[in-house]
């Protein structure tokens, strides 16, 4: 029997005798009920009662049979697996069916188990971001082993093609290499040059648009720019990559020809200006929020003063919103950060520390791509890099979001909401 | 106030009222650069896509015969012979296998023509000799070759043939890892957000939830990525490129969007309908399962639409587990190699060959259709069912 | 409460329905519970995993040749199209060795020969019958602008213009040639600027190895170290040489777009768009098929696939596959392949190959030394 086979017995399994389960207990429930005996809770949960104690043991017994088989660390015929599940479950079921009684509180049991499920499944977020943590870290580890920690952070040149091929075996040792270097800034560097330009790009144009929107526009333009604006948000990063790899690159390059300067067809202000794009509708959107949420009072305080509208906004609104400008416009930034397609399909792969924008630049997220997918073997200290990357951007952008929290926290206290 | 106040007043004012204007013109120009990026952007990806929905077409004599069946490149006449595209040729011998009843006969059908002859007609950069050329246009001439619409675009999967590639299998695929996706995260999604609003109470544990659901919101999709290949792939042994592996994948990080969007939902939901539930005597759940669960469901549907077109949209992720394989049959289950569309985008990006470029684009286009139907049918439902309390 | 009203009455109308529900529910029950136990005692086969698909891993470069094959396969036969997983040779090598079953590949491409560490791997995870099949050779081309003068260069004035460091009087010093007529004032007046493949490629692998280190090593004029090897040089980092990605795509545009510009990719690139670029020849040899089949061209290297033979008959489909990548009609020298670039093996070599598959013949450690 094939896993796939037995992992639809167990689901048909589950399925039929569950129900079985749940009608022979709401069955026994009842005929109490009908002997003139007043129940304790209603007749279903009698049955979901009989129903938990036949799936419980049968789903712990089944699932962990099969991921014992799927990591292959003990191997049985997965029929036997499947058959014991089932006993154990039928003996769950004999137990509560024992026990059903006109007596048994099988509401708070039922629902007992129901606020675990809930619990368990809250938790399931947590164990994703620890499931995250841990594949990062312990590869970076491994990384950190071979490579110092200080030499990756402060390191200015990264050269890894030799510890490419000292991976490559022995056959080539002992000839004469240069060290392999991993000094993280040039791609750091390249990464926060292009989300510098992008939010050079999103940040006045998505506040401009929010001011409009929230402080100008009348209901009919909003109700016809504002679902615009989040088509933008709506298309595949993939696509906007696309975008600037084939339309923007070569129009970048052109217009820096004809203003007398080189550019690289692999330049970081293409991706920067398309991810900008990309942006827009984060920063607008939060930012509409947290203007509309500046009070009223303040607002028609400073008009009866004799402020004009833009003086209103400029200095009264927009300080008001500006700790929820901030926190979009943080948030924006890590999403620049961690933005992969783009830079993948339109930035270069040279690690370049430099200020011009027109150069060919690298970013994090483009390594860790470019390395995990390569020709390398996997135990080598560049695969092993993308892992330390992964963990600088993780570190990045957490900080970027508990900052981004607290602006927004402090934004809520002073006016209330 | 003297005359010369009273000027000097009137021209800041002036000042004043210019700079409102300016400030307001602002704004109108951030709105209008959006929406014109947009414009330039739809006609672009339209323009270089497009012509890829039809296909040359070419009209010929397919000769069943023991020659053929030996080598397929003798099924078409000499001249033919560059014009008819490979996909066409190579399955003759095993057409005659299948029907023997074919054997020495030959019939006239439209047929693909090479990615060659389709750039050609399409007056791209083709590269075809001047004597195939010759004969294309002669056959033109005659109105025997023709650019027909590309239903194979939707009904192949992959080829490394330009003029035989298709989306089907990526739309499968798509389906696929869509449908793991939803199985993960909207049960768990839903529940999560159900534990937080109806039955946590303000303790540690909450607050570490609540908090832990916020930053996984913000963490960079690549490192879901990093995840799925560590735990899914190498902790639970799930075989990569599948739709398993994806679909998990993609489903974790769908979650705390799901929640947000649930929470919100179940929020929304005024609190004298669980008073006057417990008030006749509903337990905690039953006051979720009967009364606020249903009034939310609309508000947590359209979330979950949203988050599809999200999770239909990523690449990322899944480059790193291995969803970019050359696939060109659909997958029958769920544990087998699949490819999603914006993965097949991506592969067709990738390849050296030009035919590739516009195919590319056109899989963009039907992905953005996809997109948009999603985004449109969560708009319209959230109409339907809004509901002031 | 409007609502709270309604919901009790469906809470009424759930009770009857149960009772109903209750009646049936005993009927059906008995019927269901016996199919399932039917169903159940069938369940005896437990035999070894059957995979009715056929997985490849490996070699970027072998990837189009491999996949080429595996869709000509699905067309062509009632069996499924293999899946061709483009994962570079060593990251193909290590999934390959990592044991026999349905989890693991049944195929790996390389673009070099297994190492001999790798065949000690296969044979600890119990991967031990393995057959070795040479399928050609691919060519790295040094590629411009069409539009430009034909270029000529030497191993050794290539390795010169992308050394990190150069001998100069017998120092090391930083390269300092940023044209390529300061480095021999025969070669033409422009900038150096070199389009390569990035240090993740294998490509970039064999570069190392046919250039660098040969051109290193024929200079002689490159220090050694203690074991007395010529200390070959990294490739330079100052934006003379540009890693620009596995998108060969999209370097041809750029070569099109840059005429100063010269790419480095395999030959299989250069065949698919010969009407833009055009190919220097190296040590006076143009690459084309029948100088890299004969060893004349450089810079060249075999190209392999290996079978994990203990997949023979439980993977659907296998055996055919093999046979079909090993025909005339794909590697011949007339084969499909050869339109995508591949450079066939001299007839006699194709031969042998065959003649190898069929009698099953196993790689040996010996065979690796």
């Amino acid at each position: 029997m094939t896993l796939t086979e037995s992992i639809e017995y167990l689901f048909t399994g589950l399925a039929v005798f569950g129900s079985g389960a749940f009608a022979l207990g709401f069955h026994r429930a009842q005929k109490i009920s009908d002997q003139g005996i007043r129940l304790n809770s209603r007749a279903s949960h009698y049955g979901a009662y009989a129903l938990l104690w036949f799936a419980l043991p049968f789903i712990a017994l089944a699932s962990g049979a099969v991921l014992l088989h799927l990591q292959q660390i003990f191997t049985f015929p997965l029929g036997l697996a499947l058959l014991l599940a089932f006993a154990a479950g039928l003996l769950g079921w004999f137990h509560a069916m024992r026990k059903i009684s006109a007596g048994l509180r099988a509401r708070a049991a039922v629902e007992r188990v129901i606020a675990w499920a809930l619990l368990a499944a809250a938790s399931i977020s947590v164990l994703t971001t620890i499931g995250i943590v841990g594949s990062i870290f312990f590869e970076s580890v491994r990384f950190f082993h071979i490579v110092p920690l200080w030499d990756f952070i402060t390191g200015t040149e990264w050269a890894p093609e030799t510890a490419f091929i000292q991976s490559q075996g022995e056959a080539r040792a002992g000839e004469g290499f240069a060290e392999p270097k991993f000094g993280a800034v040039p791609i750091f560097a390249g990464t926060f040059m292009i989300t510098g330009i992008a939010m050079l790009v999103a940040v006045p144009i998505g506040v401009m648009s929010a001011v409009y929107m929230s402080e100008y526009a009348p209901r009919k333009v909003r109700a016809f720019a504002k679902p615009l604006l989040e088509i933008l948000a709506g298309i595949p990063t993939v696509v906007y990559g696309f975008f600037a790899a084939v339309t923007m690159a070569p129009l970048v390059v052109k217009a820096a020809e004809f203003m007398g300067l080189g550019a690289s067809f692999e330049n970081a202000l293409t991706p920067g200006i398309v991810m900008g794009i990309m942006i827009i509708p984060f920063i607008s959107s939060l930012s509409d929020d947290v203007i509309s949420a500046v009070p009223n009072s303040l607002r028609e305080g400073a008009l009866a003063l004799g402020s004009t509208r833009a003086e209103t906004i400029k200095k009264v609104v927009l300080p008001a919103a500006l700790p929820g400008i901030v926190s979009a416009v943080l948030l924006g930034v890590s999403r620049a950060v961690g933005e992969t397609m783009i830079v993948v399909m339109a930035a270069g792969l040279r690690p370049n520390l430099t200020w011009n924008p027109l150069e060919a630049m690298t970013t994090v997220t483009v390594r860790m791509v470019s390395s995990l997918v390569g020709d390398q073997a996997f135990d080598s200290p560049e695969t092993l890099s993308a892992f330390a990357l992964g963990l600088g951007l993780f570190v990045v952008t957490l900080v970027m979001n508990v900052i981004a929290a607290m602006v927004v926290r402090r934004f809520r206290q002073r006016y209330e909401l | 106030m003297n005359p010369e106040q009273e000027q000097r007043y009137q021209k800041r004012l002036k000042a004043r009222r210019r700079a409102d204007r300016r400030f307001r013109v602002f704004g109108i120009l951030a709105i209008v650069i959006a929406i014109l990026f947009l414009v330039v952007f739809f006609i672009d990806i339209i323009g270089k896509g497009h012509m890829a929905f039809v296909q040359a077409n070419v009209e010929v004599d397919l000769h069943y015969n023991k020659k053929s069946s030996i080598n397929y490149r003798l099924a078409v006449d000499k001249e033919y012979q560059k014009i008819v595209s490979r996909s066409v040729l190579r399955v003759i011998p095993k057409r005659m296998k299948d029907n023997p009843g074919l054997r020495g006969t030959s019939e006239t059908a439209w047929v693909l023509a090479t990615a060659d002859v389709d750039q050609y007609l399409k007056g791209k950069v083709s590269r075809l000799q001047d004597r195939e050329k010759e004969v294309v246009d002669r056959l033109r001439k005659e109105g025997r070759i023709k650019l027909k619409f590309n239903s194979g675009f939707f009904t192949r999967g992959d080829s490394k043939l330009p003029e035989a590639a298709g989306i089907w299998s990526a739309l499968v695929g798509s389906l696929y890892v869509l449908l793991i996706t939803l199985t993960c995260s909207v049960p768990v999604g839903v529940m999560t957000a159900i534990y937080l609003e109806e039955f946590a109470v303000d303790n540690w544990i909450t607050r570490l939830i609540e908090v832990n659901i916020n930053n996984l919101a913000a963490i960079p999709s690549i490192l879901f990525g990093l995840l799925g290949l560590s735990i899914i792939i190498g902790v639970f042994g799930a075989p990569r490129s599948s739709a398993l592996v994806g679909g998990v994948t993609l489903g974790l990080m769908m979650l705390p969007v799901i929640i947000i969007s649930s929470r919100a939902a179940l929020r929304a939901v005024p609190d004298s309908i669980r008073e006057g539930a417990t008030g006749v005597g509903a337990s905690r759940w039953q006051v979720v399962q009967h009364h606020v669960l249903p009034l939310a469901l609309p508000g947590i549907m359209t979330g979950t639409i949203l988050s599809l077109a999200q999770a239909m949209g990523e690449t990322a992720p899944l480059l790193i587990v291995g969803l970019m394989a050359y696939i060109p049959d659909s997958p029958n289950s769920v544990l087998e190699g699949a490819t999603v569309l914006p993965a097949q985008i991506f592969t067709w990006f990738s390849d050296s060959q030009r035919a590739f470029a516009e195919r590319t684009a056109a899989g963009i286009l039907v992905l953005l259709v996809v997109l948009l139907t999603l985004n449109a049918g969560a708009i319209w439902l959230r109409r339907l069912t809004e509901r002031r309390w | 409460m409007a609502t709270v009203r309604s919901v009790l009455k469906r809470d009424g109308i759930k009770e009857e329905n149960e009772s109903v529900n209750r009646q049936e529910s005993m009927k059906t029950k008995q019927i269901l519970l016996s199919v399932i136990f039917g169903a159940l005692l069938t369940v005896g086969d437990v035999s070894g995993q059957q995979r009715k698909q056929i997985r490849i891993v490996g070699s970027s470069t072998v990837y189009p040749f491999s996949s080429y094959v595996a869709e000509e396969f699905g067309e062509t036969t009632d069996h499924r199209t293999p899946i061709v997983e483009s994962t570079g040779s060593g990251g193909g090598h290590k999934l390959f060795y990592a044991g026999v079953g349905g989890r693991h590949p049944d195929i790996t491409n390389s673009s070099r020969r297994m190492k001999l560490s790798e065949l000690e791997k296969n044979g600890a995870n119990g991967v031990e019958k393995i057959v070795e099949i040479k399928i050609g050779f691919d060519g790295i081309a040094i590629c411009q602008n069409k539009d430009n003068e034909a270029l000529s260069l030497t191993v050794e004035q290539l390795a010169l213009a992308v050394a990190e460091k150069v001998p100069v009087d017998g120092k090391l010093v930083k390269n300092p040639y940023s044209k390529w007529n300061q480095i021999d004032p025969a070669l033409p007046d422009r900038k150096i600027m070199v389009l390569g493949p990035p240090t993740t490629s294998g490509t970039r692998d064999a570069f190392h190895e046919l250039v660098m280190h040969v051109g290193a090593e024929n200079l002689g004029t490159y220090p050694k170290n203690a074991k007395g090897k010529v200390k070959y040089q990294n490739i330079r980092q100052d934006g003379v040489w540009v890693d620009s990605g596995e998108n060969d795509n999209l370097i041809v545009q750029k070569l099109t777009k840059d005429p100063t510009a010269v790419g480095i990719f395999g030959y299989s690139f250069l065949e698919e768009n010969s009407d833009r670029i055009e190919a220097a020849r190296i040590n006076e040899v143009l690459p084309n098929p029948e100088s890299v089949s004969s060893g004349k061209y450089p810079v060249s290297r075999s190209l392999f696939f290996y079978v994990k033979m203990a997949h023979l008959g439980k993977v659907e489909g296998l055996e055919e596959f093999v046979d079909l990548f090993v025909s005339e009609l794909m590697i011949g020298d007339e084969g499909i392949l050869t339109t995508i670039g591949l450079i066939p093996l001299p007839e006699a070599e194709r031969k042998r190959v065959r003649r190898e598959w069929s009698d099953q013949v196993i790689l040996t450690a010996f065979d690796l030394k």
